[in-house]
């Protein structure tokens, strides 16, 4: 569940190309040059122009793996994968890569007089995170670019999604394993994903409302476990790795709800098996959104969809940005209906990503029990709509 | 202390003409100098602001041959070798309401790292072509990205086309009409480095300037010690592309126009030079004519060390008086001359646009120090003299100019010696420029210092013819002239070197211009020309074009810049029409061989400029960088060309073709038939044109004119400059005669006293005057001819490496001459009247 973030690092993209001298803008506020004041950025994107585009209203079928390369008749689309890995020495790391896809225009509006092929109303918009447990360090980078003349794109057949020479590919046949890489100066990143489950269909049906207007919505899976091996580089050093991975799709048109504010969004896997995604929507009030759900996928790949009510989520620690802005990172999640207790905590307290906007999206630990069993995991957190906030809503 | 400075400033002020005069002298001197510094360096300033602007954060850039570098060696850096700090750009020129705007194609993602174009507030209100926004940043954004045609450009460049935010209009692109919308502005901040500047996306700026496919080039950003990345990206770059520094490009650009800075701040230095003469002559004058203030104040115990302090004191406050005067009327006349200045640059080396005088520090203190340094420098020899006065002998009026007499032959040695030692540096000093200036500054000093010695005797000699052909006022006034050479000497000198300037400058010019003329009457062998400005012919228009009856041959011409770590060189490529050959003339060699070579070995032509600059001639090899990477060609002979002040290298369109993937054509030359009649070809080339591609049409008469316009446009600068000179100069006499008049008022009064009218009075200084005109023309022609070689022989060839044919004009002799003359008489005007209408007992009255 990343609509919002998309919206926030649409504004980010502003900020990267107009407001070069200006500070990263805080909670999703970009301070309009001149303006006189700051717009919401739910504002700037909400309510137009979403003509000419597909919109995701009726449920509909899904088909691997034509479905893991681009829709481009929809506004926007992202690739998430995150994982947690070890070295071989025991050292603890997390990963984050993804790359959104944003139309600037509706898919039949471009200019037949215009032959040049940098021409492209498709923004890729990449970000890259690593989380080192062993340093205590998070390393963070980011990346612009329009999808044409081969700079960014995406393509089912063989599935390619890059952006510069950062790459999700088939490795080995289609809806088989990925490939990853993703460089920066001082980390890079290469790992081969195996899929060990099938991609289990967010929302109802793969159709994730998010908010009550017709469209409002997206279409929605996830590939909930991935056995991940490579090496990550940290400066010179680099490590031989392995672990397990989480993919994100969602595709749509739909637009921020204005009294939506950020979320809180949780994928953990446990080691009995079960997989918990669940994105909680926060509303301007300090209210938890109706529209919060979740889904609950089970060792043999069953998933059980959740709705706002079947979670209770109590905050057990925050930390405080040196940027400004308190984020919760400690949690207790309870599931009354499975009899799951589940702590989450942070390998790493600073997972703050400061790119031209700011969230916080970082490795956790799980530990707890299911009906009397001890239960252990790990997982990953997303947090937006804090920064520049001294209080959790 | 005090009581002297009375006495010295009670004296000035009582002469306020001669006050006037001398600041005015320092005044101009100082203003022109200034003027042509700050011109210069608002001209050069202004380049680099904008390069800086343009260029941004780019340590290097990667530039390929004439058609640029290929767009996939831009994404190949980026994903396959995962350079981030790169981006693409295509620049290039349109043109909008009369106004040539540079565009710069840019990918906005690529560019955070380089440029940084801060939008303007008022974009917020702006709406975007059919976009229904509220117009904010992300608004102008989407619009560039997507909507072709859209730009930005500075505020003020978008108050000056009359153009707001939203605004659809057409530019004018390689002869085509081009949909362009302005999406928004920059904030004022960037005021005036991004002015005239159009930014648009890459894809926009690739549709209009014809560049599908390709780049002008990539900008790359590298830390200075990370040489690893530097060798990462050159091992992977094509053969025809290569990487340059980028402060390295722009300073070979601006290098270009260094030879042509320097020689008019040279001429800017003969105004001050003038200017001196004009120094020497006042404060010479006012110690002389306080000999006998002086003799009494030594006389009362005032030491050698302090008539020598006062005098020069006297002279440094009317330099630092005259030079801030000075500084004042050169920011003013700067801000004319850098019109001038910044059109000549733009015709013949790079764009510039210059909107403001800057003033510079470094100029004013220059000027200062000049007008100041060269006061003291004056104003020191009559100090000198004035400290070394006997007070017992009162100084009379027959010791000093006996005293002054005795000096010439020793002044006139000097002058030998200067000009010697001119001559002997012009010979050891090879190639370089200021070595050449100094020498014709010597030269111009040298035969300065012989003109008083020969005035004398020309005086001698004439003074009875004088009086035998108008009788005693004639012989008086041409024997005093010699006689009272402290005075007349300098202002004679001051005239003659205004006016030689004049000869020599409008000799070097008049021949250059010849030499232009015959070459172009050479070269333009077709009947009409037809070509893009800045652009491309369309190619499927050509054959349509060279089919309209009455066209006989045509020949077809390429112009392009290849680029060099020294630099670029023009590269001018012709397929030639049968016949055409002895359009182009060739310095050396057997003409047959030459174009055989030329048209079937390979071998390109160099023009003298580029043979010259780079010390190659026939035979020798240069290195290109071609589409297959760097290839040798051989020079089959050098040849005569004004075309490009850098030198061109000409090439046959054989040749390039093998050589280059270009198949762009620039321009034709079109050969009518017997019987064809031009104006009838050119309506029907206009008819075949028509809405496919606006193009340029002119008759061989119309770009010869054309040419010379632009020749004669280049050298306006240098006229305004030496008619300052004269103008100097004519204040220069001017002064002279008041003084002169003024320190013999007794004599002449006792002329009126014996029986001579007012008429005779004015007629005797009016005589003087005109001789001392005479004199100052009769030497200023040899002078002038000798500073007319010394500019083609030595200046022109060290600057440009022009090969110019000297011939000297009868007529700009004769002007010359009347022009001292003219100027001695209307400076006498004012004296003559005012020695017809002094009064003899009045001025007798005066002891």
């Amino acid at each position: 569940m990343k609509k919002v973030i998309l919206l926030v690092v649409l504004t980010g993209l502003i900020s990267f190309l107009v407001l070069r001298s200006e500070p990263p803008s805080e909670t999703g506020l970009i301070a309009l040059p001149g303006a006189g004041g700051s717009a919401r950025l739910s504002e700037l994107l909400s309510d137009q122009g979403l003509e000419g585009y597909a919109q995701a209203i009726d449920a509909r079928d899904f088909v691997f793996p034509q479905d893991h390369g681009p829709h481009p008749g929809f506004r926007n689309e992202w690739w998430y994968i995150t994982g947690n890995l070890d070295g071989e020495d025991g050292r603890r790391f997390g990963f984050e890569l993804t790359i959104f896809r944003f139309s600037l225009t509706p898919p039949d509006s471009a200019s037949s007089a215009d032959e040049s092929a940098w021409r492209s109303n498709q923004v890729y918009i990449g970000h890259f995170a690593i989380t080192d447990g062993g340093e205590r360090q998070f390393h963070v980078a980011h990346r612009y670019s329009r999808g044409s003349v081969g700079l960014a794109g995406a393509q089912a057949d063989p599935f390619h999604v890059w952006l510069d020479n950062w790459n999700i590919q088939a490795a080995e046949g289609i809806g088989k394993n990925w490939q990853l890489h993703a460089s920066d100066d001082d980390v890079a990143l290469d790992l081969i994903l195996e899929p060990l489950k099938a991609p289990v269909l967010n929302g109802i049906d793969g159709l994730s409302q998010k908010a009550a207007t017709s469209g409002n919505a997206s279409y929605y899976y996830s590939i909930t476990r991935l056995q991940t091996a490579g090496t990550i580089r940290i400066n010179d050093e680099e490590f031989t790795v392995s672990g397990m991975s989480w993919l994100d799709r969602e595709w749509g048109s739909s637009a921020l709800s204005r009294e939506q504010e950020g979320w809180d969004w949780y994928a953990l896997q446990l080691s009995n098996g079960s997989d918990l995604m669940f994105y909680n929507l926060r509303r301007n009030d300090g209210s938890q959104d109706v529209h919060s759900a979740g889904t609950l996928t089970l060792a043999d790949g069953q998933s059980v969809y959740l709705s706002r009510d079947d979670l209770i989520i109590e905050v057990l620690d925050t930390w405080q940005s040196p940027r400004g802005g308190r984020y919760p990172i400690a949690w207790r999640i309870e599931i009354p209906q499975y009899k799951l207790r589940l702590t989450v905590d942070p390998v790493l307290d600073a997972q703050e990503l400061v790119t031209t906007v700011r969230y916080w999206e970082g490795a956790v630990d799980v530990s707890g029990e299911q009906d009397g069993a001890l239960v252990t995991g790990r997982g990953y957190v997303e947090l937006t709509g804090y920064a520049g906030s001294d209080v959790p809503r | 202390m005090p009581v002297l400075f009375r006495a010295s400033f009670g004296y000035l002020l009582r002469h306020p003409w001669q006050l006037t005069l001398a600041l005015l002298g320092i005044c101009i001197g100082v203003a022109v100098m200034v003027a042509v510094d700050l011109a210069n360096e608002s001209s050069r300033r202004a380049f680099l602001l904008s390069m800086d602007a343009i260029n941004g954060e780019a340590t290097h850039q990667i530039i390929a041959g004439p058609t640029g570098v290929d767009e996939s060696v831009y994404a190949n850096l980026r994903v396959e070798h995962g350079v981030r700090s790169v981006a693409p750009i295509v620049a290039g020129y349109v043109r909008y309401a009369d106004t040539t705007l540079q565009v710069l194609g840019v990918d906005l993602f690529a560019e955070r790292e380089f440029r940084n174009f801060s939008l303007s507030g008022r974009n917020e209100n702006s709406v975007v072509g059919s976009r229904t926004g509220d117009g904010s940043a992300i608004d102008v954004i989407s619009s560039i990205l997507t909507i072709p045609g859209a730009l930005l450009t500075s505020e003020r460049t978008a108050q000056t086309l009359g153009l707001e935010s939203g605004d659809e209009f057409r530019v004018v692109a390689s002869g085509r009409e081009q949909d362009a919308v302005l999406a928004g502005t920059f904030s004022q901040e960037e005021q005036g480095r991004l002015d005239n500047l159009l930014v648009t996306d890459i894809a926009s700026a690739q549709q209009w300037l014809g560049m599908l496919g390709k780049l002008s080039r990539i900008d790359v950003r590298i830390r200075a010690d990370d040489t690893a990345l530097l060798q990462r990206i050159e091992a992977v770059l094509p053969p025809d592309t290569q990487m340059l520094s980028a402060a390295g490009r722009t300073q070979t650009t601006m290098d270009m126009s260094n030879a042509f800075l320097t020689n008019l701040s040279a001429m800017s230095l003969l105004a001050l030079l003038v200017g001196v003469f004009l120094i020497y002559n006042s404060v010479a004058f006012a110690v002389l004519q306080r000999r006998g203030l002086i003799g009494v104040l030594r006389a009362l115990g005032l030491t050698r060390g302090q008539t020598f302090a006062l005098i020069l004191l006297e002279g440094i406050m009317l330099g630092v008086v005259g030079s801030v005067l000075g500084l004042v009327v050169g920011v003013w006349l700067g801000e004319q001359l850098l019109y001038l200045v910044a059109r000549t640059i733009s015709d013949l080396y790079f764009v510039v646009q210059v909107t403001d005088v800057s003033l510079e520090t470094g100029s004013v203190v220059k000027g200062l120090m000049a007008g100041i340094g060269a006061t003291m420098i004056a104003a020191a020899v009559p100090a000198i003299e004035a400290s070394s006065f006997q007070p017992r002998l009162a100084l009379t009026r027959s010791v000093l100019e006996r005293r002054a007499g005795r000096s010439l032959p020793i002044v006139a040695g000097l002058g030998l010696f200067a000009a010697s030692a001119a001559v002997f540096l012009l010979m050891i000093s090879g190639d370089n420029l200021v070595a050449g200036l100094v020498a014709l500054f010597l030269l111009i000093l040298g035969f300065s210092l012989v003109i008083p010695i020969a005035v004398r005797s020309c005086s001698r000699v004439l003074a009875p013819l004088a009086g035998r052909l108008v009788g005693t006022s004639g012989r008086l006034a041409i024997s005093g002239v010699g006689a009272s050479l402290s005075r007349t000497g300098v202002a004679i000198v001051a005239l003659a070197v205004a006016v030689s300037a004049t000869v020599g400058v409008s000799v070097m010019v008049d021949s250059f211009r010849g030499s232009v003329s015959e070459w172009l009457g050479n070269t333009l062998q077709s009947d009409i020309y037809v070509g893009v400005p800045r652009g491309a012919m369309d190619p499927d228009l050509l054959p349509d074009l060279v089919a309209v009856p009455g066209i006989e041959s045509y020949s077809t011409s390429r112009r392009t810049w290849l680029e060099t770590e020294q630099g670029r060189v023009r590269l001018v490529v012709l397929r030639m029409a049968p016949g055409s050959y002895a359009g182009t003339s060739i310095r050396n060699g057997d003409e047959e061989d030459v174009w055989r070579q030329f048209d079937e070995e390979g071998a390109v032509l160099v023009s003298d400029p580029y043979a010259y600059r780079n010390n190659v001639g026939r035979g020798d090899t240069i290195s290109l960088r071609t589409s297959g990477g760097d290839r040798a060609f051989h020079i089959a002979a050098v040849y005569q060309s004004y075309d490009s002040n850098d030198g061109a290298i000409l090439m046959s369109r054989e040749t390039y073709d093998v050589f280059f993937d270009d198949p762009t054509i620039n321009s034709i030359g079109i050969y009518l038939g017997e019987n064809a009649d031009a104006d009838r070809v050119m309506d029907q080339l206009r008819q075949v044109s028509a809405g496919r591609q606006a193009l340029i049409m002119s008759s061989n008469a119309r770009i010869r004119e054309m040419s010379l316009n632009i020749f004669d446009r280049t050298f306006v600068i240098t006229d305004v400059l030496y008619w300052l000179a004269v103008g100097v100069a004519v204040i220069g006499i001017l002064g002279a005669m008041l003084a002169l008049q003024l320190e013999k008022a007794r004599e002449l009064a006792v002329l009126r006293a014996i029986g001579m009218t007012p008429g005779q009075m004015g007629g005797l200084v009016t005589i003087q005057t005109g001789f001392i005109g005479l004199l100052s023309g009769i030497a200023a022609l040899p002078l002038g001819l000798l500073m007319a070689w010394v500019l083609i022989e030595v200046i022109n060839r060290r600057a440009f490496g022009w090969q110019i044919d000297m011939s000297i004009d009868l007529g700009v002799l004769l002007t010359a001459l009347m022009l001292a003359i003219g100027a001695a008489l209307i400076a006498g005007i004012y004296p003559a009247y005012r020695a017809a209408s002094a009064r003899p007992a009045l001025a007798m009255r005066e002891e």
